[in-house]
């Protein structure tokens, strides 16, 4: 029996493991090399690695279903309470209604309904808004010399950010807070998270059908009216479009929430990164918020399923598969960054698949670049002395293997 | 004839947005990138459009006869 726990630990093929969780560069990287289709027994699905088989494999979205979570027939892990499985199935019954779990033909339209609300140009119009919300925030906090850039900056900003998209009045904004809070628990390993999540999930469509019947009749600039206007149009049913409203909130929030952390935690390593930022926060913002998304992408990998049977590098990938892609190691491949580990703010061409590719190409990446670009444009204006406040050792990740989230980021600049 | 339209390959990821919008403009190669097949296939709003739904900024358009930008 010991000598099984040891093997246990041991096994490569263990996802979940503690150093690959604190850091999947190594182990991915690794198998990027060696054996970049893997397929890992133990997790019952394929691993992709290299740059050119995930752009590969995201351009042929006949070739691989993103159906992933209703299909799934298997035990949530890690394990829930038992009483909670009826919620677990609940909560994939309402998740097989997001976006991105369509396939074409029904997708398109879906996308394209939404599509228009999110454009690179519209995203600019939102920077002002973003810039007020990120200053607010800093103004909170900069008297007091030390933050955690979670709870301080990251967590909350992309939640006002939403919430306004949202059109929600400012005295429901608390109650939008909590949910979204709720709706975090999507991505945890707590044996009670569905819990959590059923009541985040309940809650926003409690609060947001009856917003749906006013926006219907009254269209706004919000994101509500777009849904509701693409219901009236035969698009969209009410379910889907209140899960979308929710996905809006749960998938900007946690992902946004890392690229802060992450691209901070990646400033704070590279003093030299750091200091160049600071001496044109304005002109690097940008290249620099793409080399965060880069180095240590907010979301390590997402799944597919096979459609079809296909041919990938000797291997067969058979029909009805999983597939797991980490762009966490495919942004690190050496056949297309030159010196890849190093984090260089300046980089050009960045071509990074931290947004996926394809028909599925993030949704909110323009929102996310104008958050990512105005929050390090900010710290480096205004927290130039910047500095972790913990060891190194004592931060922590989520033990997720979608999400690279820290559970904390300590900072100080006094 | 009337518009200039480039796609730059360094930044289409394949969204397939501009085919979806002027399909008798845009079509994706065996990369599953977007190529022009005919700039003007179609009208040169729904050309603009398509431009602007491209989530990378990848697709930029003149006018032939005067090298103007019409997009970005």
């Amino acid at each position: 029996m010991a000598s099984s726990a040891t093997a246990a630990a041991a096994d490569p093929d263990d996802l979940f493991a503690p150093e690959v969780i604190a850091d999947p560069y190594t182990y991915f990287g690794r198998l990027r090399e060696t054996d970049p289709v893997h397929w890992n027994p133990r997790a019952e699905m394929w691993v992709l690695t290299r740059h050119e088989d995930l752009v590969w494999l995201l351009r042929h979205h006949e070739l691989f279903s993103s159906a992933v979570i209703s299909t799934d027939k298997r035990p949530p892990h890690p394990p829930i309470d038992p009483a909670d499985r009826p919620l677990f199935d609940d909560v994939r019954e309402f998740r097989a209604d997001q976006l991105v779990e369509k396939d074409r033909p029904p997708h398109q339209s879906m996308r394209a309904a939404v599509h228009e609300y999110f454009t690179p140009q519209a995203m600019e119009g939102w920077r002002p808004f973003v810039r007020r919300a990120v200053a607010e925030l800093l103004d909170e906090v900069e008297p007091q010399g030390r933050m955690d850039v979670l709870e301080a900056l990251a967590a909350p900003l992309p939640v006002r950010v939403i919430t306004q998209m949202m059109g929600v009045p400012e005295e429901d904004r608390d109650h939008l807070r909590e949910l979204a809070d709720k709706l975090l628990y999507i991505n945890r390993g707590e044996p009670d998270r569905m819990r959590h999540l059923m009541t985040g999930i309940e809650g926003m469509i409690e609060y947001v059908s009856p917003k749906v019947d006013v926006r219907a009749e009254t269209p706004g600039d919000d994101f509500i009216s777009v849904l509701a206007q693409a219901e009236k149009q035969g698009v969209f049913t009410r379910h889907q479009v209140l899960v979308n409203t929710a996905l809006l909130l749960f998938a900007g929030h946690e992902t946004t929430m890392n690229l802060i952390c992450n691209g901070t935690l990646a400033f704070i390593r590279h003093p030299d990164q750091w200091e160049r930022l600071c001496a044109d926060p304005g002109g690097l913002a940008r290249t620099a918020t793409e080399e965060c998304l880069r180095y240590d992408p907010p979301v390590k990998s997402t799944q597919r399923i096979a459609a079809a049977d296909v041919e990938r590098r000797g291997k067969t990938i058979r029909k009805g598969d999983r597939l797991r892609w980490f762009m966490a190691a495919a942004n690190r491949d050496p056949r297309v960054f030159e010196d890849p580990d190093r984090f260089d703010i300046g980089r050009q061409p960045n071509t990074h698949v931290s947004f996926g590719a394809g028909i599925h190409y993030c949704l909110g990446a323009s929102l996310a670049r104008v958050e990512g670009q105005e929050v390090f444009r900010a710290l480096a204006e205004r927290l130039p002395a910047l500095r972790l406040e913990v060891e190194p050792g004592e931060l922590s990740y989520q033990p997720s293997i979608q999400f690279r989230s820290l559970t904390s980021l300590p900072v100080a600049w006094d | 004839m009337g518009l200039r339209i480039t796609v730059d390959h360094g930044l289409c990821v394949g969204n397939a947005q501009c085919v979806g919008l002027a399909p008798a403009v845009f079509q994706h190669n065996e990369n599953r990138q977007s190529e022009v097949v005919d700039p003007d296939a179609a009208p040169e709003d729904t050309v603009l459009k398509a431009a602007s739904y491209c989530p990378t900024g990848a697709i930029r358009v003149e006018d032939a006869r005067t090298g103007e930008t019409l997009f970005p």
